[in-house]
């Protein structure tokens, strides 16, 4: 990319050389040959044999010079001060043109290369605008207007050709050659250009494509990573209930087993002894229910096992109440509260979660609990009034409900700048809804 | 490092003061000098010892009435190389402002647009009538229709008469109506063998042919610009018959220059630059002091006048010059003036273009001043006749050239004895495509 700007400006930097070249031999080869004839005697000659004649050679060759040197004070000015003003560029590319037209015209249209000078320029300067279309037009327009032979149908001008046959055959040729190859060369430049414009605009488009298939490729990753992520929570749940199985009803239910085999083994010898092992094996039992409890409690609250959501919540507000001096309010618009068991576990436990966060990190005074329903989902807001924090960081509980929020497809934030907010929506099958 | 703001007025200013120095140049402060293009000597091919006199009256007159003006020329730039010189000025730049424009470069000055075309400057000035001028004369400076130049001096060609001879054989001075018919019976007689050595010696016409008959016939050659031959004309016709006719009277026998100093030929072409020459001290006992001579028109052919060509030498303005209304002046001032123009018949050998001042009884006396008590002035009105009536020499760069073959074509149409009608309808197409090449 940056090699391409490289070549563009050399391209440009040797067209306005090769320019200041041509204009100056043509200016200067007129003057010279004048002098030469007007040496030699032949100007009555001369004179007869052409249609018409510069006025002040030297005057020409000055004033092309000068005007040259305006149009490289133009050039430097927008490609290496640069113009912040479009507009200005654009007044410095119509001076431009209105300068080369003035070269033209001083030169009797014998060599109007500048003009392709001005429409590179013009092609490099107005590459997205849309004058460019309007500056193209004026471009061929004028380079097809300023051809010598068509100009000198209504126009008398005087013709380098006159000039060249001053000399003899053998320098003609010479002369001849260099005028061609001086055109030529610049007719040859400005097409190196405008292939090197085109090259870069292609360039340009070509790395946009990449980029976005990049973007598209990344988009992708993140999805399948996603997919993953969710899979992972599912497997990390059954792990846990795995363990709790096998920590819990594994193990009583292994000290049963075993304690009445030793009762089948005692019970004829001993039968009292035998009795009190089932006593023990009795203890340990309700134990195990009792631990069995504990663990489901641990996965379902106590309060839903019994009661509907908005009781149960109603009840953790209110014994939060009487037995801490954090107060908390629960305003719930939706009604009737009732959804499927995993979207009632997940909210109660967001909303347990979040009490326990306020009380314990934010040493909350006031927590506003807050329900409503939006677009078919369930808005669930905490919001305390504790000191909150200005950047969540993990382990702050917020991680579980985050999971918990996620199994269900629903979003949740966090806010710490002032007290402490959960905002959680929430995703709920409706349909599925029961009685 | 310099802001981009800075950047860009630093640039303006100096792209301010670029072209400030570029208007400046343009017009550089000083004497306001007015360049004058002008060659010294005769325009008539006559020999001319005070041909400054005239234009140094001018700038004089001139200067008094512009102070702070000045006229500057050249001085001893002889006529053969004053093209060139002009040709050299031109080719930098350096046209004069107002300057002399030769018959031969004439066109070539206008399409080069080298003369500023003078009929805004004419129709705007309340001090100038273009009808102050023989209509001849003025129109020898127009091409296209447009004015480029105005004529400072003119000359008429007359025919020179020996008087001696005529008397001789017995004829007086043909009148100044006279035509072709009297001229054909005069050479008649005058033309003869007179030593009996078998050759005739003694002619009628020297340097008389089929063009100077065909002007006093109503015809013409070319027109104004010198893209068409009118040749093959009834009038042209005519005359080439006419003047066949009257070269057959020779014999074969060709006329030359000293034939006629030697006083044995009767009439010749002469311009009236000439005659003023050959008239007055001390020319005039150098040539033709062997017998008497006179100046009279041309004979009129039979659908013709007495008339014959005219020439002027032209003065334009260079189109290039910043100084035009003082050029405008300076070109009235030279042909415009009348007590200038009468300086012309002082110290040239021409005529004025100017009507009132040619036709002045001034003119007369300055002419008989330079002449003996015997020899006749030329009228003030004939002259004005042939000046006015006259053909304008035509102009453009071509002519000579076109002339020449045109004669060349001629004489073999004489030496072969062809029907003039139909060769001179070939010659015509020849010339037209010479012409238009």
């Amino acid at each position: 990319m940056k090699a391409k700007r490289i070549e563009i400006s050399l391209a440009k930097y040797l067209m306005l050389f090769l320019n200041w070249v041509t204009v100056v031999a043509v200016t200067g080869f007129i003057l010279v040959t004048t002098n030469n004839i007007r040496d030699s005697y032949i100007a009555r000659d001369f004179i007869d044999g052409v249609e018409a004649i510069p006025w002040k050679p030297e005057a020409i060759f000055a004033a092309c010079v000068l005007l040259m040197g305006a149009l490289s004070l133009s050039f430097v000015m927008r490609d290496i001060v640069h113009f912040k003003d479009g507009r200005l560029e654009a007044g410095s590319l119509f001076f431009d043109f209105a300068v080369s037209i003035g070269i033209v015209y001083l030169l009797n249209f014998n060599y109007n290369g500048i003009l392709l000078w001005v429409f590179a320029n013009v092609i490099f300067y107005t590459k997205n605008s849309s004058g460019q279309f309007l500056f193209m037009l004026l471009g061929v327009f004028s380079f097809v207007g300023t051809d010598y032979g068509l100009a000198s149908v209504n126009y008398s001008l005087y013709d380098i050709q006159d000039y060249i046959e001053y000399y003899n055959v053998g320098q003609q040729s010479y002369i001849l050659g260099i005028y061609n190859v001086l055109t030529s060369l610049n007719m040859a430049l400005f097409i190196i250009f405008c292939v090197f414009v085109i090259q870069e605009q292609r360039g340009t488009i070509q790395q946009v494509n990449e980029l976005y298939e990049e973007l598209q490729r990344a988009n992708e990753k993140l999805q399948k990573y996603a997919a993953m992520k969710e899979k992972m929570g599912q497997t990390k749940e059954r792990n846990r209930l795995a363990r709790e199985i096998h920590d819990t009803l594994g193990h009583t239910l292994t000290g049963i087993s075993a304690g009445i085999d030793a009762c089948i083994a005692t019970i004829d010898i001993a039968p009292d002894k035998t009795k009190n092992q089932l006593e023990v094996i009795s203890g340990v039992t309700r134990e195990g229910i009792q631990e069995v409890r504990r663990s489901v409690s641990r996965l379902r609250p106590d309060a839903l096992e019994r009661l509907s959501l908005e009781y149960a919540i109603q009840k953790m507000v209110e014994d939060n109440n009487a037995l801490t001096d954090t107060k908390v309010s629960f305003e719930c618009q939706v009604q009737p509260l009732r959804f499927c068991e995993d979207e009632e576990n997940a909210i109660y436990r967001v909303i347990q979660e979040s009490l326990t966060n306020a009380m314990r990190h934010g040493k909350a005074t006031r927590v506003d609990i807050r329900m409503w329903r939006k677009d078919g989902d369930v808005r669930l807001t905490i919001q305390d009034n504790g000191i909150g924090c200005a950047k969540i960081q993990p382990g702050f509980g917020t991680e579980h409900i985050r999971e918990r929020i996620a199994l269900l497809n629903g979003t949740v934030t966090f806010d710490g700048s002032h007290g402490f907010l959960v905002d959680a929506t929430i995703p709920i099958r409706w349909g599925e809804e029961y009685d | 490092m310099v802001s981009g703001k800075k950047w860009q007025v630093i640039v303006w200013a100096f792209l301010a003061a670029f072209f400030l120095l570029a208007v400046g140049l343009g017009r550089r402060s000083g004497d306001t000098v007015l360049e004058f293009g002008m060659f010294a000597g005769s325009n008539w091919g006559v020999a001319n010892a005070d041909s400054c006199v005239i234009i140094d009256k001018a700038i004089e007159k001139f200067e008094k009435a512009h102070p702070g003006v000045r006229i500057h020329y050249y001085s001893g730039i002889p006529k053969e190389d004053y093209s060139e010189w002009l040709a050299r000025k031109i080719l930098n730049g350096e046209t004069p402002d107002v300057f002399m424009a030769l018959s031969n470069d004439f066109d070539k000055l206008v399409s080069l647009e080298a003369l500023a075309n003078l009929d805004a400057w004419m129709s705007q000035d309340p001090d100038f009538d273009g009808e102050a001028f023989f209509q001849t004369a003025l129109a020898s400076g127009r091409r296209n229709g447009q004015q480029y130049a105005l004529p400072y001096e003119t000359v008429p060609t007359l025919m020179f008469v020996n008087k001696t001879l005529l008397n001789q054989e017995g004829f007086g001075v043909p009148d100044s109506d006279w035509d072709w018919e009297q001229l054909l019976r005069i050479c008649k007689r005058i033309t003869k063998d007179t030593d009996g050595d078998g050759r005739v010696d003694q002619f009628g016409v020297y340097n008389y042919g089929w063009a100077e008959a065909a002007y006093s016939n109503g015809g013409r050659l070319f027109d104004e610009n010198g893209t068409q031959c009118y040749i093959h004309s009834e009038q042209v016709a005519q005359a080439v018959r006419y003047a066949n006719e009257l070269s057959d009277l020779n014999q074969g026998q060709k006329v030359m220059q000293e034939d006629f100093d030697g006083g044995h030929v009767a009439f010749m072409p002469l311009s009236f630059a000439e005659y003023r020459t050959y008239k007055t001290y001390p020319y005039k006992i150098k040539k033709y002091s062997a017998f008497q001579w006179d100046c009279i028109t041309f004979p009129a052919g039979p659908q013709g006048d007495n008339i014959s060509q005219v020439d002027s030498l032209l003065i334009g303005i260079s189109s290039h010059s910043h100084k035009k209304r003082l050029a405008w002046e300076f070109l009235k001032t030279l042909t415009y003036d009348e007590e200038i123009q009468m300086e012309i018949f002082r110290h040239s050998q021409g005529v004025s273009a100017l009507r009132a001042v040619t036709g002045s009884g001034r003119m007369e006396e300055i002419l008989r001043r330079d002449m003996e008590a015997s020899d006749r002035v030329i009228d003030r009105k004939l002259l004005s006749a042939v000046i006015e009536n006259g053909m304008d020499m035509p102009r453009f760069a071509r002519y000579g050239e076109a002339l020449a073959l045109a004669e060349g074509e001629i004489l073999k149409i004489y030496e072969e004895e062809k029907n003039v009608d139909s060769s001179l309808k070939i010659v015509q197409r020849a010339i037209n495509h010479f012409l238009t090449q």
